[in-house]
């Protein structure tokens, strides 16, 4: 009973994140009556006290569901009855429901979550869960006992899952999406960039996506994941422009040079954005280039989704429409003076873009300017408080001023959100990109060369483009810190390969187990020839009872395994005797056999006589010597008859 | 110590003829500690069985012939009125020595027989309020008619079982028959028999069967044995713990005679019969027919 508790306690336990603290705690207030009235029996209610109580429950659930369907209502009035249904145990039949349904209860966990630990837990539980119906089935309970065979009954139904995993046809209910109410909110960059936004995000380690390379890596200056463009701006924020009829001709696009084969996989996000490596030459169905080269997915941006794609950071945009031109050239107001003296000085009017840029990033890298994460707040005009007196700041600092000025000069330019660099999983062989390393990063339009992209922040700081973030240090002290991209063995300590292992543990856990839907399933079926559901049905019951057929052959000749050498080789010997004729039953002893042996073949008595022998001494008597199992493996060998 | 043994051996084949394995299991069933039921139609040479193995082994002896009259305190003893004394004093009864040979025993009735069942597996007697320990060793040889025989009280499972081995003689065979009409009485033959175990010999050999080395394999088999006993449909009721014991210290003394260091499986298939059969099924009296099952389908390998 206690032990039944227990595992309730225990399946229940995860849900406490899910499920309103008020339901959860009329559970806990259920269990708990439950367990103290296993030393004070006269506590439980009766009848109608469970009656009283269900309606309580009934009226909870709805004071806080207000309904029955969907993921998180579905789950409490689970969870619920279960509670009400631990105070009615008279027989076994109960303990049976109440088993049946924290089995439910636990298959719910997976509508939140379906990380490799989660599952682990749940196996745990459900071998406790088994343990409980075992003690329920067993005259002497004993709870080593009985999970230690809950354990081998789980060990031993794995293998028909695994094949059960593989071969039957995948229930497409799109990851619960229908029942997917998450509303909590998920980090990330957005339509407008606010001041602070990426200051905010770098402290994060949160995943984004992980990138699998199919050749070589990108060197770490070509890393730009390319996502929201913010091209309209207030002096302040700077948002996206409206994408609404820019579905531009494509064929402007003229890539040359190399191109990066990649598998990239998106963390649940908000938006619906994949952030490709510049510039994104091919992508999958579901997947779409905007007018502003941004990948836009169709797919529910919650659920964890992997897409082929290809690169090439080689490439001409092509011109760009007035319309383009007057959006991009957009200015907040009239530019101060001090604003209109800088370009002029940095030669921006009428100099070549080219030369006004290059003196621009010049400037940037002589003057006094400083690359921090935690700039003095700048409430008005931030650029020019960040040009002029305070010059430090962080990457969308650095990228909006340059933005301004280059507009200022008459170039047509913008700011482009992404994120830069990743680290790179030694032992997975991937690329892992998070939050921290959201970046901002300018683009201007040249004549010729189309949208070329520029990254001030790379003339103040080149270590941050060239060796990444390092997300621990920086959340650890606030600061920002930067580690090098290539860390030898030796300086990885075995936490940080620790960590690598387990992300790649993790990164192939949701490649391969959550991933695995109905496309990626006929792909698979279909490598291996299955076409069509009869063909799959036999493969299915020829999996299914080639695992059960081994299963039942190791379950019901258990001791074949454990056998003495001595008697294997023995019973070869019997098997030559009965060859020659010499009859030898179940339950004759070695002497029996001997005899009769002798009696029937005198001329092999004496072979048979010191097979015998050893044989005895192997298997009955103490004083086995140690080369007597390889005398009798010989002599049984070499026995004829 | 062995040539003890074959000593003990030859002279008492030269007393029963043609008899060989039941005097070998009944000395291997003394070697183990046990007691020992004889079971027959009369006159196939129990009683001069018993007193053959009585004589060889040199014990102190007393026959206790049974009959439907005999009561408790015929067998245990009693107090007595001592008017010199004026008081009560035991006067111990024919149980009070190392062996004892109960002729008949289901002749008796249930009370008289319980008296001394009680006695073989306590191996102490309680006499009004006061507790005598028997001497050591102690061996109760007892003899009975087939139970379908008239005037017999059958003995209850539970005190059959109190008897480690029950050996039935059956007729001899012709020859032993003939040799038997034309040789000396027999009685003549026991009075000359020599004593060919000392005490202490005895208690040696006792010690060394339990020495004698017993393989996991060969409890694997034994364990077989009782489980094959307990499932199986030919019986009515399973070996019990006291029987695998039983086994293994039969088997084992049975491979001290066979001057082995080792217990066979072969060993415990000759003492099986005797050990079990009476177990297995109490009316029956042809042992090797109820075991035959248990050596047939019980794998030895």
């Amino acid at each position: 009973m206690l032990f039944m508790l227990g595992s309730i306690g225990l399946i229940t336990l995860p849900h406490a994140w899910h499920i309103p603290p008020l339901l959860f705690g009329f559970f806990m207030l259920l269990l708990l009556w439950r367990l103290l009235s296993v030393w004070q029996p006269r506590y439980l209610p009766n009848r109608f006290g469970v009656f009283l109580l269900m309606l309580l429950g009934i009226g909870l659930l709805y004071s806080q569901q207000h309904s029955v369907f969907g993921r998180d209502a579905g789950t409490s009035l689970f969870v619920v009855a279960l509670g009400l249904k631990l105070l009615e145990i008279h027989g076994r039949r109960d303990v049976y429901v109440i088993v049946y349904l924290a089995f439910i209860v636990a298959v719910t966990q997976f509508l939140y979550e379906e990380s490799i630990l989660m599952a682990l837990y749940i196996l745990l539980v459900c071998g406790v869960l088994l343990a409980t119906l075992i003690t329920q089935n067993s005259q002497a309970p004993r709870t080593l006992a009985a999970l230690k065979t809950s354990a081998a009954i789980i060990l031993q139904s794995l293998p028909l899952a695994l094949v059960l995993f593989v071969l039957f046809p995948r229930l497409e209910a799109p990851h619960w999406s229908w029942l997917d109410d998450d509303t909590h909110a998920k980090s990330g960059l957005s339509n407008t960039l606010e001041p602070g936004s990426i200051a905010e995000l770098s402290l994060s380690p949160e995943l984004v996506f992980r990138v699998k390379f199919a050749g070589d890596l990108p060197p770490p200056a070509q890393r730009y994941w390319r996502g929201p463009v913010y091209a309209t701006t207030d002096g302040v924020s700077w948002r996206a422009p409206p994408v609404l009829g820019r579905e531009n001709n494509p064929d402007q696009l003229v890539f040359t040079g190399a191109t990066y084969d990649y598998t990239l996989m998106m963390e649940p996000q908000k938006q619906n954005w994949v952030f490709a490596l510049e510039m994104p030459t091919q992508f999958g169905a579901g997947l779409r280039r905007n007018g502003l080269y941004q990948l836009i997915t169709n797919k529910n941006p919650g659920d964890r989704a992997e897409y082929q794609l290809s690169s090439s950071p080689v490439y001409n945009t092509g011109g760009i429409s007035k319309t383009e031109r007057r959006e991009n050239l957009q200015l907040p107001g009239k530019p101060s003076d001090r604003v209109v003296e800088l370009v002029k000085q940095l030669q921006g009017q009428p100099a070549r873009p080219e030369m006004f840029i290059g003196n621009l990033l010049q400037h940037f890298r002589q003057e006094n300017f400083h690359y921090t994460l935690s700039p003095d707040p700048m409430p008005d005009q931030p650029i020019e408080t960040f040009l002029f007196e305070r010059r430090a700041g962080f990457c969308s600092h650095y990228a909006t001023a340059f933005v301004y000025l280059l507009r200022v000069a008459e170039i047509p330019a913008r700011v482009v959100g992404g994120y830069q660099g990743g680290q790179i999983n030694d032992v997975g062989g991937f690329l892992e990109v998070r939050q921290a390393d959201a970046h901002a990063w300018a683009e201007a339009w040249l004549e010729g060369r189309g949208w070329v992209r520029f990254d001030p922040t790379a003339a103040i700081a080149p270590e941050r483009i060239e060796r990444g973030v390092n997300v621990d240090l920086q959340i650890a002290s606030g600061a920002v810190n930067f580690s090098a991209i290539q860390l030898d063995a030796k300086t990885l300590s075995w936490l940080q390969r620790g960590r690598q292992l387990w992300q790649s543990v993790d990164y192939n856990w949701q490649r391969w187990i959550i991933n695995y839907d109905t496309v990626n399933q006929r792909a698979f079926l279909q490598s291996l020839g299955i076409d069509n559901f009869v063909k799959l049905g036999y493969w299915l019951l020829i999996s299914v009872a080639g695992v059960g057929g081994v299963l039942a052959w190791r379950l019901l000749r258990p001791n074949l395994r454990r056998q003495d050498p001595a008697l294997m080789s023995y019973r070869q010997f019997c098997a030559k005797l009965s060859k020659a004729g010499i009859k030898v039953d179940v339950g004759d002893g070695p002497q029996t056999v001997a005899e009769r042996a002798k009696g029937l073949r005198p001329d092999l008595a004496e072979a048979i006589e010191r097979i015998t022998a050893i044989y005895i001494r192997l298997r009955y008597q103490s004083d086995t010597e140690a080369s007597d199992l390889q005398v009798l493996k010989k002599l049984v060998a070499s026995f004829r008859v | 110590m062995d040539l003890a043994l074959d000593r003990l051996l030859a002279a008492a084949n030269q007393v029963i003829l043609g008899k060989q394995q039941q005097i070998r299991l009944a000395v291997c069933c003394l070697l183990a500690r046990g007691h020992l039921l004889i079971e027959d139609i009369p006159g196939v040479g129990k009683t001069t069985l018993s007193h053959t193995l009585a004589r060889l082994f040199g014990l102190e002896y007393q026959r206790i012939q049974f009959t439907s009259d005999i009561l408790p305190a015929d067998i245990v003893g009693s107090s007595v009125f001592d008017a010199h004394q004026q008081l009560f004093s035991f006067h111990p009864g024919p149980i009070f020595k190392q062996m004892i040979l109960a002729d008949e025993i289901n002749r008796a009735t249930p009370k008289a027989q319980s008296a001394l069942l009680e006695a073989m597996e306590e191996r102490q007697v309680t006499v009004e309020g006061r507790t005598y320990p028997l001497p050591q060793p102690f061996f109760v040889i007892a003899t009975q008619n087939p139970a379908h025989q008239i005037g017999t009280f059958p003995l209850p499972e539970s005190q059959v079982d109190r008897f480690l081995m029950r050996i039935e003689l059956g007729y001899p065979s012709r020859q032993a028959e003939r040799e038997l009409l034309s040789g000396q009485p027999r009685h003549v033959l026991i009075d000359e028999l020599p004593v060919a175990l000392l005490p202490e010999q005895l208690a040696d050999l006792q010690q060394a069967a339990d020495q004698v080395y017993v393989s996991p394999a060969l409890l694997d088999y034994l364990q077989a044995i009782l489980a094959f006993s307990r499932q199986s449909t030919d019986f009515a009721s399973g070996l019990s713990p006291r029987a695998g014991l039983g086994l293994l210290a039969a088997a084992k003394a049975w491979a001290l005679i066979d001057k082995r260091q080792a217990v066979l499986p072969e060993d415990l298939q000759a003492v099986l019969p005797a050990v079990a059969g009476h177990r297995l099924n109490v009316g029956a009296n042809d042992s090797a027919a109820i075991v035959a099952p248990i050596l047939k389908h019980v794998p030895v390998l």
